[in-house]
C-alpha cells in the first residue's frame, strides 16, 4: 500500500509582528514550521504504516526553497520524499501546482491514499487537497480527525456542522482526535481517496533522532529516500501558468467598537435583534 | 566617637543570644520545613519583652533603644531570619507607627496588646499595580502610582475597598495598618483583623522566609470607625517613609545576623572537613572566601549600628536607611553564597542550615524596597547638593 | 572559521526545543514540588534516540557528537535543570565511561541498551570522605576467583535511586593509591549486595535522585571490570572531563532562560509610568547578562568542536564548567532581582531556577577543583607541578 502526504511550510507566527494601523509586517525571526495540519496528515499516514507496513511518500504542496520540510518528513518516518523544482515552478498557484502534483502521483505509479492538511496556517486555505482529488478523479473526505484503512476503503471521522441530520451520530472524538464540533460523522470511501486532516487532530510524533542526523547529513538508507524531480519531466510549461494574478495587498479595516447589552436573556435577545435590524438598514 | 556597646547593650545582647540559642535555633529547620511559626514562640518572645521592644514602659514595652533592638533582630536572624523579619514588621512598621503618629486613644488601645504579643501587626501598602512605586501620596505624584485602595467616608465609619498584596504576617495579624486613597489624598487606618469586609486571602509560597505568611488582603466594604484613622491627607508620605526607614535598619540588622551566622557555620565545617589530608580551612581559596566575607560583615556591622544609633538621635534617617539596607542586601547575598560554596554539597542539602540561610538572605534584595530604589534615593541625596533633581 | 551549526544540528535543536516545550515544561514545576524523577520524560527521550545522542550509531546511539549532546543539554537546561541533570548523569558520565573504556562485549551488553534508553545509567565515585578528594575513596574491591567482591558505599550519586547500571570506582590495591590501585566496575543494580540507603533532601534539582548507595559483599563478575584493573582513576578522570563540558551546556540553557524571562518581564512590567526596560539599571543588567550568555555559548560549542575533532580539551572543559556555572548563577540571580516579588514566589519558575542553578558550582567537581585543574594545566606547560 502507498500513502502520499502533501506537506508545506509556513513562517513561524511567533516571529512575526503585524502593525495593522501602520500597514506593516515585521519579521523579527524568520523561521519556518511544517504546516501543523500537514503534520497531522503525516502522523495519520505513519500510524497506518505502523499498522500495515504501508509505504509513505511525502510530496511538497508547492515550490520550496530547500528540502528542509521533506527531510523532516523522512526523519519522522516517511520512506521517500520528492523535492520538486524547475523553471517556472516558483510562480505557481494552487491551480498550477495541482497539475504538477497530479502528474507526480502518476509518475510514482499511483497511490492508495493521499493525505494532507485541511487548512494552512498562514492563508487559511483548504483547497489544494480538494482540487487534487478532482484532478485525480478520487473521492475526497474533508476535515478528518481520525483515519483508518481496511478492505479497500478509508474510514474517516469528521466534524459535522449542526444541525444533526438523520444518519449522523453524535459521539466523542477518538482519543487524540481533535474537532469539537457538535456532531461527528464517520465517512467511508473507496480507495484511492483523498483525506484532509484538521490541525490539532492528532499529536504528531517527534522525528527519530538517528534518522534525523542521517538524513540531514545525507548518509544512510533514510537519506536515499530523498529524491529530486524536475517538473519539466512532469508537465509542459503551459501547465505551470498560474490562474491568479497578485495585484496588491491591503490590511483589513479597523474593527468597530461593539456595544454592550444587559438584562435578562429575553431582554438581551430583543436588544440584539433590534441592533442588527438597524445595522442592516444602514 | 565611641565604638563600644554600652554595658547595658552588652547585657541585652547576651540575653538575646541566650534566648535565641535555646528557643529559636532548635526549631529553625522545622519552622522552615513546616512553613509555620509556632504560636508559643510569640508568647515566649513577648514574655521577654521582645514584641514591645522599643515601646515605652507605660505601654508595657521594654523601652529598648533602637541599637539594642537592632542587636535583638540581628541575634534572632542569625538563628532564624523569618522570626526576625516577623518581629521587625510588627515593631518597626506597625507598633512604632502607632507610637509616633497615633492618638492617645489609639496608643492605649493597641500598644499594650501588641507588646504582650496578643495582637500581631501587619503593614498593608503594596498593591498588584503598585509595587516599588507605591506612593502613598497626598496628591498624584508624577513619578509614582497612586494607590487603588479607596477610603470612603460613611458617617462615623470609613469604608475601605481594594486589594493589598505581599502583606507580611497576614495570617497571624490581629491588626492591619492599611494605606488607602481618600477623597482628598492618602490616608491610613488601623484595621482589626476581625473587621467585617476584610478577608486574608492567598498565601504566597516563597523561596525563603518560609515561615512568614505573605498574604493577599481583600477589603470589600471593610468598615472601620473614623477613630481608627492613623493619618489623614497630607500626612501619608511621612508615615510611610518613617516606617520604611525604621524597617530598613531592622532588615539590615537581620542581614548582618544571617551573614555572620553563615560564616560561623561554614568556618566550623571547614575546620572539620578533611580532604587531601587536611581540613579544608587550610586551603588558601577557602581562607580568601572567609576573609572577604568577614571583612564585608564587619563593614556592615558598623554601618548597621551607626544607622540604629542615628534612629535613636531622632533625626531623619532617610539616606542612611537606604545605604545600610542596600549594603546589607548585598553583603548577606554575597556572604551566604560564598559560605554555601565553602560547605560544598553540604551547603546544598536542606538538612544542614546553610541552604536555608542562602534562601532567606536572598529576600533582602527585594523586601523593604529593592536595592535599585534605595540607590536612587542615595543618588538623589548626592546630587541634591549639586542642584540636580533625580526622579526614580 | 565557520561558526555555523551544521544542518543536522540545526534540525536536532529544533526537534529538541519542541520536545522540551511540549513535554518537559508542563511537568517541570511538579517534579520540583513533588520531588519526583522524570521517568516518563526519560522514556520518551529514549524512544526517539536522544539518550544516546553522542554515542556511535553502531552501538545504538545517534552519532550526533559532542555538539549534538551539548545542544540536547542546552535545550533541556533551558526548561528544567532537573531533567537535564538526570540526562547528563545517564549519558555524560554513566554511559560515557563504558563508551570510553568498555570492550566490545561490554559495549554490546550495556552501551547499546543505555544508548537506546532501555536502561538508565549512573556514575558511582563520590564517598563521604572523598568529595573533591576523589582519590580518597574507601570502597574495597577484592578478587575472589572469577569475581570481585565490593564492600563500601557511595554518596550523592545522581540517578542512583533508579539507575539500572552504575559505573562504580573501588580500591583494588590500597598500597598503590590512585595510580594503579583503583578499578572501575560495571555494576547492575539488581545484583545481590547492592542497595540504596537514602535520598538526599536538596535545596534544588529536586526532580533528581541523589542517592546514598551501599555495597555489601556485592559480587561483580571479572568481565565487568571496565578498562584495566588498577586503571580506574584514568577512566573516571576522562569521564569527568567529558561530563564537565555538557554540564556547562546545561548552564548555558539555564542562563538563556534567565535572559528570556528578564527581557519579557522588562518589556511587560510598568513601574513609575514606564516599562522596566526604560530603566538603565535594567538595561545594564540585561546587556551584561546577554554578553555573558554569548561568551559562554561560544566557549561551549568551540570545546564541543574540539572534542569532536579529537583535540585535547581538558583545560577548556574545566573552564566551560566553571564559567558556565557562574554565568548561570549570575544570570538567574539578576533575573530574580528584575522580577522582584514575582521572582521570590514559588508560583513562578524563577525561584526553582534559582535553587536549581546553585548546585552547578559544586557538583561534578567544585569550581575550586576546576580552578586547580585549569591552573595545573597552565603551569604544567611551564614545567611547574601544582600540588593540590
Amino acid at each position: 500500500m502507498r500513502i502520499i502526504v502533501l506537506i508545506g511550510r509556513v513562517l513561524d507566527p511567533s516571529g512575526i509582528v503585524v502593525k495593522g494601523k501602520a500597514g506593516r509586517i515585521f519579521i523579527n525571526r524568520e523561521e519556518y514550521l511544517l504546516q501543523p495540519a500537514d503534520r497531522c496528515a503525516l502522523e495519520a499516514a505513519l500510524r497506518i504504516k505502523d499498522a500495515t507496513g504501508a509505504e509513505v511518500v511525502a510530496l511538497p504542496r508547492g515550490p520550496l526553497p530547500d528540502d528542509d520540510v521533506l527531510c523532516q518528513a523522512l526523519a519522522t518516518g516517511a520512506d521517500r520524499a520528492i523535492y520538486l523544482a524547475g523553471d517556472g515552478f516558483e510562480a505557481v498557484d494552487d491551480a498550477a501546482a495541482v497539475r504538477v502534483l497530479a502528474a507526480a502521483v502518476e509518475g510514482l505509479g499511483g497511490a492508495d491514499l493521499l493525505l494532507t492538511g485541511a487548512t494552512t496556517l498562514d492563508t487559511g486555505q483548504g483547497q489544494l487537497g480538494l482540487r487534487l482529488a478532482e484532478a485525480l478523479g478520487w473521492p475526497q473526505v474533508v476535515g478528518a480527525s481520525h483515519v483508518e484503512v481496511g478492505d479497500g476503503q478509508v474510514r474517516a471521522v469528521c466534524q459535522s456542522s449542526p444541525p444533526l441530520v438523520e444518519g449522523e451520530q453524535s459521539s466523542p472524538p477518538p482519543v487524540g482526535g481533535g474537532g469539537g464540533g457538535i456532531g461527528y460523522v464517520t465517512v467511508e470511501a473507496d480507495l484511492p481517496a483523498v483525506v484532509t486532516l484538521l490541525p490539532g487532530a492528532l499529536k504528531p510524533r517527534y522525528p527519530d533522532g538517528t534518522r534525523l542526523i542521517n538524513v540531514y547529513r545525507g548518509v544512510g538508507e533514510v537519506a536515499e529516500g530523498l529524491e529530486r524531480w524536475d517538473v519539466a519531466d512532469l508537465v509542459d510549461a503551459e501547465a505551470l501558468k498560474p490562474l491568479l494574478e497578485r495585484r496588491g495587498r491591503e490590511f483589513p479595516p479597523e474593527r468597530e467598537r461593539g456595544a454592550r447589552v444587559s438584562g435578562t436573556p429575553e431582554e438581551m435577545a430583543q436588544e440584539v435583534a433590534r441592533a442588527l435590524r438597524q445595522r442592516v438598514r444602514r | 566617637m565611641d565604638f563600644v556597646l554600652s554595658e547595658e547593650q552588652e547585657m541585652f545582647r547576651a540575653m538575646f543570644r541566650d534566648f535565641s540559642a535555646k528557643e529559636i535555633a532548635p526549631k529553625a529547620e522545622e519552622m522552615d520545613h513546616e512553613e509555620k511559626l509556632p504560636l508559643d514562640l510569640f508568647r515566649k518572645a513577648a514574655n521577654q519583652g521582645f514584641l514591645g521592644a522599643t515601646l515605652p514602659e507605660n505601654y508595657y514595652g521594654a523601652e529598648l533603644d533602637y541599637l539594642s533592638y537592632a542587636l535583638l533582630v540581628e541575634t534572632l536572624a542569625g538563628d532564624c531570619m523569618s522570626i526576625a523579619v516577623t518581629l521587625a514588621t510588627h515593631v518597626s512598621l506597625v507598633a512604632m507607627s502607632i507610637l509616633e503618629h497615633g492618638t492617645n486613644g489609639q496608643k492605649e488601645a493597641w500598644l499594650p496588646p501588641m507588646a504582650a504579643g496578643e495582637t500581631i501587626g501587619a503593614f498593608a501598602l503594596t498593591e498588584p499595580d503598585a509595587g516599588s512605586d507605591a506612593t502613598h501620596s497626598d496628591a498624584p505624584h508624577p513619578s509614582g502610582t497612586v494607590l487603588q485602595t479607596r477610603a470612603t467616608a460613611d458617617g462615623d465609619e470609613v469604608l475601605l475597598d481594594g486589594v493589598k498584596t505581599w502583606v507580611a504576617n497576614g495570617e497571624i495579624a490581629g491588626l492591619f495598618l492599611v494605606f488607602a486613597q481618600g477623597p482628598e489624598g492618602g490616608e491610613s487606618f488601623l484595621v482589626p483583623a476581625d473587621s467585617s469586609g476584610l478577608t486574608v486571602g492567598y498565601r504566597e509560597p516563597t523561596l525563603g522566609l518560609r515561615s512568614i505568611t505573605f498574604n493577599t488582603l481583600h477589603l470589600e466594604g471593610c468598615r472601620v470607625p473614623v477613630a481608627n484613622r492613623l493619618s489623614g491627607p497630607g500626612e501619608g508620605r511621612m508615615v510611610v517613609q518613617r516606617a520604611q526607614d525604621r524597617m530598613a535598619v531592622a532588615l539590615a540588622a537581620a542581614g548582618l545576623g544571617v551573614a555572620e551566622a553563615s560564616i560561623d557555620i561554614a568556618a566550623q565545617f571547614a575546620s572539620e572537613r578533611v580532604q587531601f589530608g587536611v581540613p579544608v580551612a587550610k586551603k588558601q581559596a577557602i581562607q580568601e572566601y572567609v576573609a572577604e566575607a568577614f571583612t564585608e560583615v564587619e563593614a556592615l556591622r558598623y554601618l548597621v549600628y551607626h544607622a540604629a544609633w542615628l534612629a535613636d538621635q531622632g533625626g531623619d534617617l532617610s539616606v542612611d536607611a537606604s545605604v545600610v539596607k542596600a549594603f546589607s542586601a548585598r553583603v548577606a547575598r554575597s556572604v551566604t553564597n560564598r559560605m554555601v560554596q565553602v560547605m560544598g554539597g553540604y551547603g546544598y542539602m536542606e538538612d544542614y542550615p546553610m541552604a536555608r540561610k542562602y534562601r532567606d538572605a536572598r529576600a533582602l534584595g527585594i523586601i523593604g524596597g529593592p536595592t535599585e530604589l534605595h540607590h536612587v534615593r542615595v543618588a538623589q541625596r548626592v546630587f541634591a547638593d549639586l542642584d540636580v533633581e533625580i526622579a526614580p | 572559521m565557520d561558526f555555523t551549526f551544521s544542518p543536522e544540528h540545526v534540525a536536532l535543536r529544533r526537534m529538541i526545543r519542541e520536545f522540551a516545550e511540549n513535554e518537559v515544561v508542563p511537568i517541570a514545576a511538579e517534579l520540583d514540588r513533588e520531588h519526583k524523577v522524570p521517568l516518563e520524560i526519560m522514556r520518551k527521550l529514549g524512544e526517539i534516540g536522544l539518550l544516546g545522542v553522542c554515542f556511535p550509531q553502531a552501538y545504538g546511539g545517534m552519532g550526533a557528537g559532542e555538539a549534538g549532546y551539548c545542544i540536547l543539554m542546552e535545550e533541556l537546561g533551558r526548561v528544567c535543570t532537573s531533567t537535564a541533570t538526570n540526562v547528563g548523569a545517564h549519558i555524560g558520565i554513566g554511559a560515557m565511561a563504558i563508551h570510553l573504556d568498555g570492550n566490545e562485549e561490554q559495549k554490546r551488553k550495556y552501551l547499546v541498551p543505555l544508548a537506546r534508553g532501555e536502561k538508565v545509567a549512573a556514575f558511582g565515585l563520590t564517598e563521604a570522605d572523598a568529595g573533591s578528594d576523589a582519590a580518597n575513596i574507601r570502597t574495597r574491591g577484592v578478587r575472589e576467583g572469577d569475581s570481585w567482591i565490593l564492600d563500601g558505599g557511595k554518596v550523592f550519586i545522581t540517578n542512583g535511586g533508579y539507575a539500572d547500571v552504575i559505573t562504580v570506582m573501588a580500591v583494588t590495591d590500597p598500597a598503590l593509591g590512585a595510580r594503579g590501585g583503583i578499578t572501575a566496575f560495571i555494576v547492575e543494580t539488581d545484583w545481590e549486595g547492592f542497595s540504596v540507603a537514602r535520598e538526599e533532601d536538596k535545596m534544588g534539582i529536586r526532580g533528581t535522585s541523589t542517592a546514598e548507595l551501599v555495597f555489601e559483599e556485592l559480587r561483580v563478575p571479572h568481565e565487568n571490570v571496565l578498562g584495566k584493573v588498577g586503571e580506574g582513576f584514568v577512566t573516571f578522570m576522562k569521564s569527568l572531563d567529558m561530563g564537565r563540558l555538557t554540564l556547562g551546556a546545561a548552564c548555558l540553557g539555564g542562563a538563556q532562560a534567565a535572559l528570556e524571562w528578564s527581557v519579557r518581564w522588562a518589556k511587560t512590567r510598568k513601574q513609575f509610568g514606564a516599562e522596566l526596560a526604560q530603566k538603565q539599571s535594567v538595561q545594564w543588567k540585561i546587556a551584561d547578562m546577554a554578553t555573558e550568555v554569548e561568551a559562554l555559548r561560544s566557549l561551549v560549542y568551540r570545546v564541543a568542536w574540539m572534542v569532536d575533532t579529537d583535540q585535547p580539551f581538558s583545560r577548556l572543559a574545566a573552564m566551560v564548567k566553571m564559567y558556565g556555572s557562574e554565568v548561570a548563577s549570575r544570570a538567574i540571580d539578576t533575573a530574580l532581582q528584575i522580577h522582584g516579588g514575582l521572582g521570590f514566589t514559588r508560583d513562578f519558575p524563577i525561584d526553582r531556577a534559582f535553587r536549581d542553578a546553585r548546585i552547578a558550582e559544586i557538583f561534578e567537581g567544585t569550581n575550586e577543583i576546576q580552578r586547580i585543574v585549569i591552573a595545573s594545566n597552565i603551569f604544567r606547560e611551564h614545567g611547574v607541578r601544582i600540588r593540590p
